[in-house]
């Protein structure tokens, strides 16, 4: 007894374990992780491509010094080690293109400042690295640093794509991020992703050059006024037809929610919107690849532009 | 151990996986058992016998063998998500330590909690929730109470009362 306290008490004085990598432990077989790492993901990389994508720039830094601390002259015997910036350039480009094509064709009346916001969600570091630390990549990465950071984790992630641009090609590397990065969207409110500052705004817009009038707010229902319970339903209508309404603690707040639910319909996206299009259904997907949706900056630009024309161009 | 020690949660897929393309989850396992102790015999014949059948069916998860001189034989599964979990398989035969290796090959590497619910969604209503003011009508906002329009009793049509009252008069 006095023996396992002694223990435990040294336990404490020493502290938690240090973080290891995993390779220092005895079963670790790198050829074999690479491997396994393709066919988990069922997909058929060449080695040496896959490999390089988990070589970090401070890797190949760090072996060049090393080699020349030893004394080794660098000319006579190459590193012949490429780390993955090239890749993660390439695959970063085609995911951050396909994001916004597939996006783009999902939600066709969703403005494009909308579509932006979205793909900004899913390419952080956080979301690259959430999603390269799930599919294993964590444990592969050659990198100085330990435990390794989410920016690094998230380049080998598009270095990965990369990879897969490289030996199979476009169609592949797309069904690749549509597999593993578009996922990430369920069960999130993307209209939550993007903040509209001014929703009203952008609603007088977006309804005046579609031809109707101006958004009437009118008060539906309210309870518990003057208390810090207090409740108001707004509704907003134009044209005398009614579009969308939202509750609020006050009257503006309830106006301003109202008038983000009614821009959520008119770029129907909805809580009752279609699920994503995802897996095999998505197998036969046809994606415009040219369409670029309307952007609200136009539509505001141009909801001023005809509310005072310039003398300029109603002479021309 | 007591019902309310295990810890309790909802339903979890880690990653949505599934809804792009599936993968399984376990990374890599390893096998560990002594070369001669009786206790591992068990295990070294499914080693010899059913391993390799393992692997083949399974290229995704790194299978390592790792000799332990006089210790019990066990299992060790790493998972995707980080975790790692350690199954002794002691007194067990060759088909016993199949289905384990089956168990966690199947897992999705989350703890195993009792579940709140066999069900859970983020989003429990797509045509939005019940509230007081769903069938109300919207004259009510712009009304000044006590209103006799909506002090009134409402009529639907003929209670009971009125029905044995008409059978008296009959």
């Amino acid at each position: 007894m006095r023996y396992l306290k002694e223990m435990y008490q040294k336990r404490l004085d020493v502290g938690p374990e240090k973080p290891r990598h995993r390779s220092e432990w005895t079963n670790w077989n790198y050829d074999a992780e690479i491997y396994a790492f393709g066919q988990r993901l069922g997909e058929e990389f060449d080695e040496s491509t896959l490999r390089q994508a988990f070589i970090n720039r401070s890797y190949v830094e760090g072996e060049r010094k090393k080699r020349a601390d030893l004394g080794i002259d660098t000319d006579a015997v190459p590193l012949q080690l490429e780390d993955n910036s090239e890749l993660a350039e390439e695959g970063f480009a085609l995911m951050s293109s396909y994001l916004k094509v597939y996006l783009r064709n999902i939600y066709p009346y969703m403005f494009e400042e909308g579509i932006s916001a979205v793909h900004n969600y899913l390419t952080t570091d956080e979301m690259l690295a959430h999603i390269a630390k799930h599919i294993g990549c964590e444990d592969l990465i050659l990198s100085e640093e330990f435990p390794v950071l989410a920016s690094t984790l998230s380049t080998v992630f598009k270095a990965v794509v990369g990879a897969l641009f490289n030996d199979k090609g476009q169609e592949q590397a797309e069904r690749f991020v549509r597999d593993f990065v578009i996922p990430q969207l369920i069960e999130k409110d993307i209209n939550e992703l993007w903040h509209i500052t001014n929703p009203m705004g952008l609603l007088k817009a977006v309804l005046a050059l579609s031809g109707k009038e101006e958004p009437e707010p009118r008060l539906l229902w309210k309870s518990g006024a003057n208390t810090i319970m207090s409740l108001y339903w707004v509704g907003i209508y134009s044209d005398r037809e009614f579009i969308a309404k939202s509750p609020g603690e006050t009257v503006s707040i309830a106006e301003e929610m109202a008038a983000r639910e009614a821009l959520k319909k008119i770029m129907k996206t909805e809580d009752n919107r279609a699920p994503l299009v995802l897996g095999s259904a998505a197998e036969n997907l046809v994606l415009d690849y040219n369409r670029v949706n309307i952007s609200a900056k136009d539509i505001i630009q141009k909801y001023y532009d005809n509310k005072s024309p310039q003398t300029g161009s109603s002479a021309f | 151990m007591a019902n309310n020690a295990i810890p309790r949660d909802f339903l979890k897929n880690v990653l949505q996986n599934g809804m792009g393309r599936y993968v399984c989850q376990l990374q890599r396992i390893t096998f560990r058992f002594c070369k001669s102790h009786p206790g591992s015999r068990h295990m070294r014949d499914f080693v010899e016998n059913h391993l390799l059948d393992f692997t083949q069916k399974n290229p995704g998860v790194v299978v390592y063998l790792q000799p332990r001189r006089h210790r019990p034989p066990s299992i060790v599964a790493e998972f995707l998500n980080g975790r790692r979990e350690t199954m002794e398989m002691i007194d067990k035969e060759p088909g016993e330590i199949c289905k384990w290796a089956e168990h966690m090959r199947g897992r999705s590497g989350v703890q195993i909690v009792n579940m709140i619910r066999n069900n859970h969604t983020e989003t429990p209503s797509t045509q939005g929730i019940w509230h007081p003011f769903m069938f109300r009508d919207t004259e009510t906002a712009v009304t000044k109470f006590p209103d006799s329009r909506y002090s009134t009793l409402k009529h639907t049509g003929k209670t009971a009362t009125d029905y044995v009252l008409e059978e008296i008069k009959k």
